[in-house]
């Protein structure tokens, strides 16, 4: 009987796959793009590339690369090039299905001058702590970058937020000297600082090495301008976000559930409703504060996330609206009431607090979460693995524009240095790999495979980790738990992303700015119940809504749309 | 007779008794019960604590915070050092600094009494700013990033100075002070020798008070400190702290919160490092209580 279901079980396979063969080979590929057609490259320094082919669904996507000069540069399988030497190349890219199909990358390289006096530079950084062996590395980069930049970095550590944001506001404000400086949205205050002139202007550099350019492409790099002004570089790493489930995996195994089918968020009720009844100790949906799946309606948030004010984050229309009372919000709480009602919510979901401590106590079988490719592997670990499920499309936003950012404060007396400095953790991965896990052999060990695991050296006196907060991170070793093809499909994925009009668009709240903290104060009050459906919807709405008119919510959305139309109209944005 | 008599005006009914009794116990367990549950949450299963919440008694005993401490914190342990050694030298200092100014205002034969007490009120009153206060640390007195900016910003507290003034005043008669100086004794020799032997409750109360101030201290280190070699221990807790709490709370989050609280020390190791950084301080105030009563009802009734 299972031999005989085997067989037939072959057959199939065997069946589908050629069916499926056949209707490939039907799409011919007829052009290919590369991402840029010209690049300037410091010697030592590589830079990855990409295609796209046209038509976007040919099944042709093979292509062979090759130099015309291997001593200037040269160039591997995946696209990678690699600047050797001064003058220039062409690297070609030709279809491997048809040799007419072809494109190709002028390649200048540069040989920039070594410094002959050596700088320090000092660099402040966000992180979980300064590291123990700090002294060690830096001293490895430092012999490095010898013959290139010549420079000896003093890097400062200091912990998440409040630390590194008292510590750092205060320096620049006493106007002390120092070099580079991460900030972003969330730490020390990316926008006031450069709105403050804190931070040095960075379009003269930009253009004059314009490695930084080339690798983040003009409309990341754009999005996080403040009026066409960059005052910061953004790290290279998902450009866009989407969200959806992570699905508890041993309950998806058990029940068999086929989550390719899971694409919207109704896919899921019928599983809730299983797990509710079959499963005793198990919570279908674990909903805390924000993360719950009110974000699937992904607003394009003008302000911080509890300030009414957003758009659409489908382009179509510059009116900015009160996400909280919009009616698909509506229809959201109403949805999470009914989940809530039926118990896929749990009853004290409301004063919740920590998600990630929630997902380790192996209770919940769905958690909302932003995702990006490998989150669900990234998120796995203790006991409870996790299976991610796509619910919204991925759409690139001010959310990640400005997430981690490096600036060069105003007051530091090596700009151009400084500069050349964090280029080269976006060019050299030499340099970018010691400032994430430290030194090799000492810190970490490269396995076969290119992967790396950590020694007991590098854990207590070296963690690397947080490697998103500089440079760019598609030059990161990866991890031994990481998915081997993770840069790839980070490059597809934020390919994938459409990119909001309003990448940018900054609200400046100055005019309003105590009816914004009036209304974040009853956003705050209201939102932890209505996002996990813990209170009757019409009521809170209406309370909630009276609330945020008394508290002048028409004057910041007022505020919000002259703002948006002005710089609409400035940067050329039209609907 | 009038002992009875006596025995009886002093005595509360036994309701008020009862009543007083209950209000105090009241008081002491709302006191010491988050204290009790810090360490119950310390000695308690990570894996505990998250299924069943805190709890008074743990439900799972476990000593893997403390182990942790023993064992990955040599960060903890020099904090620890650097809190235990700016409590001791910046008390004394701090001290003989606020002694030395408030023993000339309390003498009513100082000519410019009026002109140094206003110079400490004022600028108690009217301070620079934040801004203003680094730079004189960052670069008029080049002490950042020394153990010393731990202690000299503290050194001299207005309020203490003006609660031993008082004290002076009150305690120490104006008639002894001549005494001495009949006798032949020159200023520094009645102030050390007469007066502060006299004061002993009032040095043991300012004493205990820049105790505390020193050993609570996190904002120095938050501003001045960028080498982790001069935290102290109550900076170290405060971080790790403030990390959880701010990025739980921050709303406009970035994508990779997750990522940092995965990472973060467990609850049970955040809860051992609060209880070693009770610790010494626990153990001062009985050291100081005898003197503190009587310090600091005089401090506080006469002007």
């Amino acid at each position: 009987m299972k031999k005989v279901l085997s067989v037939v079980l072959c057959v199939l396979l065997v069946l589908s796959l050629s069916i499926s063969s056949f209707a490939i080979s039907s799409v011919p590929v007829k052009t290919i793009t590369p991402s840029a057609s010209s690049l300037t490259m410091n010697i030592g320094t590589s830079m990855g590339t990409s295609v796209t082919f046209s038509p976007a669904n040919t099944t042709q996507k093979l292509v062979k690369y090759s130099t015309s000069n291997k001593k200037v540069a040269s160039v591997n399988g995946d696209g990678i090039i690699k600047a050797a030497g001064a003058g220039s190349a062409v690297i070609s890219i030709i279809s491997s299905s048809n040799s007419k199909v072809k494109a190709t990358i002028k390649v200048t390289v540069k040989k920039y001058t070594v410094p002959k006096k050596q700088t320090t530079l000092t660099m402040t950084m966000i992180g979980s702590k300064q590291e123990a062996d700090t002294a060690l590395v830096m001293k490895k980069v430092e012999a490095y970058l010898k013959d290139k930049l010549n420079v000896k970095v003093n890097l400062q550590v200091y912990a998440y937020t409040d630390p590194y944001t008292t510590k750092v506001n205060t320096m620049l404000a006493a106007g002390e000297s120092f070099d580079v400086c991460f900030t972003s949205s969330w730490a020390a205050n990316y926008y006031t600082n450069a709105g403050s002139g804190y931070f040095t202007e960075l379009n003269g550099y930009l253009k004059k090495y314009p490695a930084i350019t080339q690798i983040l492409g003009k409309e990341f790099l754009s999005g996080s301008a403040i009026d066409g002004k960059n005052y910061g570089v953004p790290t290279n790493k998902e450009q866009v976000h989407n969200w959806g489930y992570l699905l508890k995996k041993d309950l998806v195994a058990k029940y068999k559930i086929d989550t390719t089918k899971i694409t919207k968020m109704e896919d899921l009720e019928s599983w809730f409703a299983k797990i509710k009844a079959s499963e005793p100790g198990i919570t279908p949906l674990l909903a805390v504060t924000m993360d719950t799946p009110f974000k699937f309606l992904d607003w394009d948030n003008l302000g911080d996330d509890d300030v009414p004010g957003a758009l659409y984050s489908d382009n179509k229309s510059s009116k900015v609206i009160n996400q909280f009372t919009a009616p698909e919000s509506i229809a959201m709480y109403k949805k999470l009431r009914s989940y809530y009602e039926k118990g896929w919510i749990a009853k004290d979901a409301a004063t919740m607090q920590n998600t990630t401590e929630m997902m380790k106590t192996n209770k919940y079988f769905a958690v909302e979460s932003s995702l990006k490719p490998g989150k669900d592997v990234e998120m796995s670990g203790g006991g409870v693995d996790w299976v991610q499920v796509d619910i919204t499309k991925p759409v690139m936003s001010n959310r990640e524009t400005a997430g981690a950012l490096l600036a060069i404060p105003a007051a530091s007396k090596n700009k151009e240095i400084a500069f050349r400095f964090i280029e080269t953790l976006y060019t050299d991965a030499t340099v970018k790999n010691l400032f994430n896990y430290g030194i090799e052999g000492v810190h970490y060990k490269v396995n076969a495979d290119g992967r790396i695991t950590q020694t007991q050296t590098g854990i207590d006196r070296f963690n690397g980790k947080d490697t998103w907060r500089f440079g760019d991170s598609f030059k990161d070793l990866l991890r031994d738990s990481e998915d081997l093809q993770k840069m790839k499909k980070f490059l597809a994925y934020n390919k994938a992303g459409l990119p909001l009009k309003s990448l940018g668009f900054v609200f400046d709240k100055t005019p309003v700015e105590t009816q914004v903290s009036a209304c974040k104060n009853v956003i705050q009050t209201y939102y932890k119940e209505l996002f996990v459906g813990a209170a009757d919807v019409d009521a809170t709405v209406k309370k909630m809504s009276d609330e945020l008119d008394a508290s002048g919510v028409n004057d910041i959305l007022k505020e919000m749309q002259s703002q948006y139309d002005k710089w609409c109209a400035k940067v050329g944005v039209k609907y | 007779m009038s002992s009875i008599d006596q025995k009886k005006q002093n005595e509360i009914g036994f309701v008020s008794n009862l009543l007083l009794n209950f209000m105090f116990l009241v008081c002491v367990v709302l006191c010491v019960a988050p204290l009790l549950l810090v360490i119950a949450i310390s000695v308690t299963d990570e894996k505990a604590i998250r299924d069943n919440g805190y709890s008074f008694i743990p439900a799972v005993f476990s000593s893997k915070g403390y182990d942790y401490l023993l064992t990955a914190g040599d960060a903890i342990w020099h904090a620890y050092g650097v809190s235990i050694f700016v409590t001791v030298v910046g008390t004394i200092l701090s001290l003989f600094v606020i002694c030395m100014y408030a023993y000339p205002l309390s003498r009513s034969n100082f000519k410019y009494k009026n002109q140094f007490a206003f110079f400490a009120f004022f600028t108690m009153i009217f301070g620079g700013g934040l801004v203003p206060w680094y730079i004189v640390y960052t670069q008029m007195v080049p002490i950042k990033n020394t153990i010393w900016i731990l202690i000299v910003p503290y050194l001299m507290n207005t309020w203490f100075m003006m609660i031993m003034r008082t004290f002076y005043k009150t305690t120490v008669p104006e008639s002894i002070i001549e005494s001495a100086r009949i006798d032949g004794a020159g200023e520094f020799r009645t102030f050390f020798i007469i007066v502060l032997p006299l004061c002993k409750a009032g040095l043991a109360t300012i004493g205990l008070f820049c105790t505390l101030n020193y050993w609570n201290d996190y904002y120095l280190p938050l501003v001045f400190v960028s080498d982790s070699k001069n935290y102290n221990i109550q900076y170290l807790m405060y971080q790790t702290l403030n990390m959880v709490q701010n990025l739980l709370s921050s709303s406009n989050q970035a994508m990779n919160v997750n990522e940092i609280l995965a990472n973060l020390p467990s609850e049970s190791v955040r809860m051992a490092i609060a209880v070693i950084s009770v610790g010494p301080i626990v153990l001062a105030y009985p050291f100081f209580q005898k003197y503190f009563i009587k310090g600091l009802t005089i401090g506080a009734v006469k002007g």
